[in-house]
């Protein structure tokens, strides 16, 4: 199996792409934080390194992955989002995490649709779901942004995870919910469209 | 970065992939792999995979999958290592079940080396024993390696240093 070259994508504020190593030491200091607690974490030095090490041979494994996510313009990175599937995962999951210092600017949002439209239009993917820890509520809520909804009868990956199933292509191609999506995005993206009393986070 | 092919007399070295999964199962679930961080389930056994191979493009070397040549099962999982956190690179070899005794360890691990030597530049190089690790200690003896203080892993306990040889020794 040869080297996969990850795919970057692009969208109005972001970059996403292939996690790198020069990109390690953001990712360790959420991993090893309290932050990570959804995430199995807080981690060690080590568990950290090894995880996202993983990471990257997921995206050889299985084809796809999860992207590290800049800032177009300075070239920052926010967090990663993308898709997960290491053994046990009973379906392929979205996932997403921003680091905490970035939070709360749609930055989620915005990578997880772009990565979710990519799998949905190039990855061959018919759905998918995102596998939340319950007090997790910033991703449960992201979830339900991006049209998702919960799945009472889905497999678990080990019966602590609520799961949230996401919209299939279908119900995404030229729908009021994918407008409603990309309108959120862009109220984030230039907050001169952001209505009277709408929520930021 | 993907790992390249290395021959010996008897073995194909080559890259980790996702036929190897089962390997690594079956391997981390038996309690032999407590000298190397085991046993662990396979869910953790298919992330240790996955972070040999992401070790490669985060450091540019790492460990291949071994095989008898003409076969492509991964009997072992031997090469470069170097974790964030690690006292210096390292060579490092599991051999899995039915693959011990037959000098495979050290003849991967020799191939290993003249790899980090000579493509790399590495000037030396370590390898970490657990204690108890008896058949490990005869590979790195076999190696020309010797006994150098320890080094304690949070993760790993307390390991014997054993320093290779320099290039050309």
């Amino acid at each position: 199996m040869g080297h996969r070259d990850i795919p970057v994508l692009r969208t109005r504020r972001l970059e996403l792409r292939g996690p790198k190593a020069e990109d390690y030491p953001n990712f360790k200091a959420t991993f090893t934080s309290y932050r990570a607690r959804f995430m199995g974490g807080p981690l060690n030095e080590y568990e950290s390194w090894m995880l996202y090490a993983a990471e990257i041979g997921h995206w050889e494994i299985r084809g796809y992955g999860m992207w590290m996510i800049h800032d177009r313009e300075t070239g920052d990175t926010l967090g990663m989002a993308g898709g997960w599937k290491p053994a046990r995962w009973p379906e392929a999951e979205l996932a997403w995490i921003i680091w905490p210092e970035v939070a709360g600017k749609g930055y989620a949002l915005e990578a997880t649709n772009a990565a979710r439209t990519y799998f949905y239009e190039h990855g061959g993917w018919d759905g998918a779901v995102s596998y939340l820890d319950p007090k997790n509520l910033d991703s449960i809520r992201l979830a339900e942004r991006l049209g998702a909804r919960r799945d009472k009868d889905a497999a678990t990956v080990d019966g602590h995870d609520v799961i949230y199933r996401h919209p299939s292509p279908a119900d995404l191609d030229n729908t009021r919910l994918a407008h409603g999506i990309e309108m959120e995005i862009e109220h984030y993206a230039d907050p001169a469209f952001k209505p009277k009393g709408y929520a930021l986070d | 970065m993907i790992a390249p092919r290395l021959t010996t007399d008897r073995l194909t070295l080559r890259a980790l992939g996702p036929q190897d999964a089962e390997a690594f199962a079956a391997f981390y679930a038996d309690a032999r792999s407590s000298f190397v961080g085991g046993p662990m389930n396979a869910e953790q056994s298919w992330r240790t995979l996955a972070g040999e191979i992401g070790h490669w493009t985060l450091n540019g070397f790492g460990r291949w999958a071994v095989t008898e040549t003409g076969s492509d099962t991964c009997i072992g999982c031997v090469g470069l290592w170097a974790p964030l956190g690690w006292p210096e690179p390292e060579i490092g070899w599991d051999l899995f079940e039915g693959a011990t005794g037959k000098g495979y360890a050290t003849e991967a691990a020799e191939a290993a080396r003249t790899y980090a030597y000579d493509t790399l530049g590495w000037d030396t190089a370590i390898s970490l024993v657990a204690n108890g690790n008896d058949a490990s200690v005869r590979v790195a003896t076999r190696l020309g390696c010797t006994p150098e203080g320890t080094f304690t892993h949070a993760r790993l306990g307390t390991l014997t240093i054993y320093r290779h040889p320099k290039v050309g020794v």
